[in-house]
C-alpha cells in the first residue's frame, strides 16, 4: 500500500518512531495530503518544533483544533484541493496533563483535589510514566467519538524507543491495578498476612517516616478513579485494534532500523493492531552525481554522502528481504521547512508518482 | 532576513571537553537521533585503549539483553541498565539480611510499587550508575533523549524531598551531590548541526544549569560534513532557497555545508565553545563498529 491507499482505507493513522526521524514533519505533510485529497483532516501533534508552527502561519498551536484551511488557498498546486477537504491541527497541552487526567477521571472535584494536594503528586506531577501517551490517546478517542473529522493523524510523543508509545498505557494501567491498589487502601492493622506486614515495615525503614502515609493517602484517592480509568483504557485499546486505525513507523535508513521495525511489528501484532508500513525518511539514493566537487572539502562531503547512499541501498535490501512493507521513501531535505509551501513539497514527495 | 554573518569564525579547538574528559563519570545527553550511542561507545573505547578500566552504560536498550554486563573489548564493559534488575540489586544491598530481602522482593505489593510508582524506575537506573562508578576508572553513560534524561537527573532531587529520612533519602542526596560536583562528574551535550537539536541543546543546558549550577556541561556537534571553514559564508540564508530539496548530489553537499555553518550561529551567538566530530559512515552491516573505531581514534587524539 502507498500512503494514498492507506489514507483512503484508514480513518485514523498513528505515526510512531524514535526522536530525530522527522516524525512531526511527516505527520504534518500526511495531514496536508489528506486534506488536499478531500478529507476533513485533523493532525494531533505533540511538541512540534517552533519553526513548523510558525511555518503554518501560527503563533502557537492550542489545545483546541485550529482551522488551517484558509492558508491552503495560497498554495500553488498543479490541481486544487478536492471538495470537502480541510486541515485542522491541535497540540495537546502536556503541561497540565496529569491534572487534566485526574480531573477527567474524577466524578467529584474533591477527589481530584485530594490527589493534587498529595506530596507524591506534587513532586511527580510531570513525570508519571505514560501519562502523555495516555492523554494523547484519550484526546484521540474523544475527538473520534465526536465524529467531526474524516481523518485523524496522531503524531505520537517523542520516545526513547518505538515501543514506548505502545507500552505506556499499560504501564499507567499497572499503576491503577485494582488488586494492588486495594492493598494500599486497607488500614495496616487490617492486613491479615504476616509477610505483608513485614514487607511494609521494611519499606517504611527504607523510605523513612512520612512517606508511607502519603502513599496510602494517594492510593486512596486513586482508588476512587480506577474504575473509570480501566473503562477508558479498554475502549481506547478497542479503537486502536479496529480496522479504522493503521500504524505507520517512521525511520531513517540506518542499519538499526531493521531490527527496530521487526520488534515494532511483533509488538503491534501482540496488541492486535494493524501495521500499514514504514516510511523511510531522510533518504539520499535519489541524488545523482553530476560533478565531483570544486574544492577538497566539497569532494570530501560528496564522498561521505556517497557512502551514506551505499549504506541506504544495503538497508533497503535488508528490509525487503525481511518482507517489511515500505509505504513511502522521502528524500532528505537540504534545509528546514519554512512555510506551508515547503510542507506541500514534502506532501507531494509522500507519493511521488501521484501528484495531488 | 539579512542577518547572515559575513565571515565564518573558526570553530574553537579548546573547550570544556578537555576538563570534562578527565572526570570519572561522564554523562552524554542530547536529542534523540544525534548519535549518543555511537559517541559514548567511541569515548569508552578511547578510554579503554588508554588502559583505563571503563564501563559503558545504556538504559533499557530493547535490542540488548536487560540487566546484562558484557565485556566487549580489552578494559571495556557494556551494561544494559534496566529498572527491575537495578531495584533488586539496590534493595538487597540496603536491607542486608538475605531472608528479609527475599520477603521484601517477593511481596506482591512491593513488586507493584517498584514497577508502578512514578520516578522510581529513573531513580533505580541512575542509582545503579552512581553505585557502579566505584568499580571502574571511567564510566561513560549513554543517556536517553532529553525529556527522559532530565527525568532521570531530577529523580534523586525528587526522592530526597519525598523521603524525609532513611537510607533512600541519604543515597538520593549523595547522588545529587555527585552529579553536581565537577570533580566527580562531567556532563556533555551532544547535538547535530541541525536547527532543532542545536536549539534543544540550549534548552537542555538551561535545565542542567538549574539542576547542577556548579557543573557546566561541555558541548559537542556530531556528524559535521567536511567544511571549508576559511571560506566566507554566503550571504544567502537557506530560507531563501526556492525548494527544501536538492537537485543533485553536489547541490545537496554544498547546501548542507552552508546550512550546517548557518545553523551553528545558534551556538556561536551564545559564545559557546564546542567540539566537532566528523560525519563518519561506512556502507555495510559492520558500519557501526567501523564508525565507533574511527571516532574513537579521533577522540583519542583529543583525550591525551
Amino acid at each position: 500500500m502507498n500512503l494514498d491507499q492507506i489514507l483512503d482505507q484508514r480513518k485514523i493513522i498513528v505515526t510512531c518512531g524514535t526522536g530525530g526521524v522527522g516524525k512531526t514533519t511527516v505527520s504534518a505533510a500526511l495531514a496536508l495530503r489528506s486534506a488536499l485529497r478531500g478529507y476533513k483532516t485533523l493532525v494531533i501533534t505533540i511538541d512540534p518544533a517552533k519553526r513548523l508552527v510558525t511555518s503554518l502561519g501560527l503563533k502557537e498551536l492550542g489545545d483546541k483544533p485550529t482551522d488551517l484551511t484558509p492558508l491552503l488557498a495560497n498554495l500553488k498546486l498543479s490541481s486544487g484541493m478536492k471538495p470537502g477537504g480541510s486541515l485542522h491541527a491541535l497540540m495537546p497541552d502536556t503541561r497540565t496533563t496529569f491534572e487534566n487526567f485526574v480531573n477527567n477521571l474524577s466524578s467529584d472535584p474533591t477527589v481530584a483535589e485530594r490527589v493534587m494536594r498529595n506530596p507524591i503528586y506534587q513532586i511527580f506531577a510531570k513525570e508519571f510514566s505514560g501519562t502523555n501517551e495516555f492523554m494523547a490517546l484519550e484526546r484521540l478517542w474523544s475527538l473520534w467519538n465526536q465524529g467531526e473529522y474524516d481523518r485523524i493523524i496522531l503524531d505520537t510523543p517523542p520516545s526513547r524507543n518505538t515501543l514506548t508509545f505502545l507500552e505506556a498505557p499499560k504501564l499507567l494501567g499497572r499503576f491503577f491495578d485494582e488488586n494492588f491498589i486495594r492493598w494500599l487502601v486497607l488500614p495496616t492493622n487490617k492486613l491479615v498476612s504476616e509477610t505483608m506486614k513485614r514487607a511494609l515495615s521494611i519499606l517504611e525503614k527504607l523510605t523513612g517516616t512520612g512517606f508511607m502515609s502519603s502513599l496510602f493517602d494517594f492510593a486512596n484517592a486513586l482508588f476512587e478513579i480506577r474504575a473509570r480509568f480501566s473503562a477508558n483504557l479498554k475502549r481506547i485499546m478497542e479503537l486502536l485494534g479496529s480496522e479504522n486505525v493503521g500504524f505507520l513507523m517512521i525511520t531513517t535508513p540506518t542499519p538499526e532500523a531493521v531490527p527496530e521495525v521487526s520488534l515494532f511489528i511483533d509488538n503491534l501484532k501482540k496488541n492486535h493492531f494493524q501495521f500499514d508500513g514504514m516510511t523511510l525518511n531522510r533518504t539520499l539514493s535519489h541524488l545523482h552525481a553530476d560533478a565531483s566537487g570544486k574544492s577538497a572539502p566539497e569532494t570530501d562531503a560528496i564522498a561521505v554522502i556517497r557512502s551514506l547512499q551505499n549504506r541506504e541501498t544495503y538497508v533497503i535490501e535488508r528490509l525487503k528481504k525481511e518482507g517489511i512493507p515500505i509505504c513511502a521513501t522521502l528524500p532528505e531535505l537540504a534545509r528546514d521547512i519554512h512555510s506551508l509551501e515547503d510542507l506541500a513539497h514534502v506532501a507531494m514527495a509522500l507519493v511521488p508518482d501521484s501528484p495531488i | 532576513m539579512a542577518e547572515a554573518p559575513s565571515t565564518t569564525e573558526t570553530a574553537p579547538h579548546f573547550s570544556l571537553f578537555r576538563e570534562v574528559r578527565d572526570r570519572p563519570l561522564i554523562f552524554l545527553s542530547g536529542k534523540g537521533g544525534v548519535g549518543k550511542t555511537t559517541v559514548t561507545q567511541a569515548m569508552a573505547l578511547a578510554f579503554a585503549n588508554r588502559g583505563l578500566r571503563t564501563l559503558w552504560i545504556a538504559f533499557e536498550d530493547p535490542l540488548q539483553p536487560p540487566g546484562k554486563l558484557q565485556r566487549i573489548a580489552n578494559n571495556l564493559w557494556h551494561f544494559n541498565c534496566e529498572p527491575a534488575h537495578a531495584f533488586e540489586e539496590y534493595t538487597s544491598s540496603r536491607i542486608g539480611v538475605p531472608q528479609l530481602t527475599r520477603i521484601f522482593l517477593r511481596n506482591k505489593l512491593v513488586r507493584y510499587l517498584s514497577q508502578a510508582s512514578p520516578g522510581i524506575r529513573e531513580l533505580m537506573m541512575i542509582g545503579k550508575v552512581w553505585n557502579d562508578r566505584a568499580h571502574y576508572d571511567r564510566v561513560v553513560v549513554d543517556m536517553p533523549s532529553t525529556g527522559y534524561a532530565l527525568a532521570m537527573f531530577q529523580s534523586p532531587k525528587n526522592f530526597s524531598r519525598l523521603f524525609h529520612s532513611g537510607p533512600l533519602h541519604h543515597d538520593a542526596v549523595k547522588m545529587d551531590e555527585t552529579f553536581g560536583d565537577p570533580r566527580e562528574t562531567g556532563h556533555i551535550i551532544l547535538s547535530l548541526p541541525e536547527e532543532m537539536p542545536l536549539q534543544e541543546s540550549l534548552d537542555l543546558e538551561g535545565h542542567l544549569h538549574a539542576l547542577y549550577p556548579n557543573n557546566p556541561p561541555a558541548f559537542m556537534v556530531n556528524r559535521m560534513l567536511p567544511e571549508d571553514l576559511t571560506k566566507p559564508m554566503t550571504s544567502i540564508t537557506p530560507s531563501e532557497w526556492p525548494t527544501p530539496y536538492a537537485s543533485s548530489l553536489e547541490d545537496f553537499a554544498r547546501k548542507r555545508q552552508t546550512l550546517e555553518n548557518y545553523n551553528l550561529r545558534l551556538w556561536r551567538d551564545q559564545k559557546l565553545e564546542f567540539e566537532t566530530l566528523p560525519h563518519l559512515e561506512a556502507s555495510r552491516e559492520n558500519s557501526f563498529f567501523a564508525i565507533v573505531g574511527r571516532l574513537a581514534e579521533t577522540l583519542q587524539a583529543r583525550l591525551i
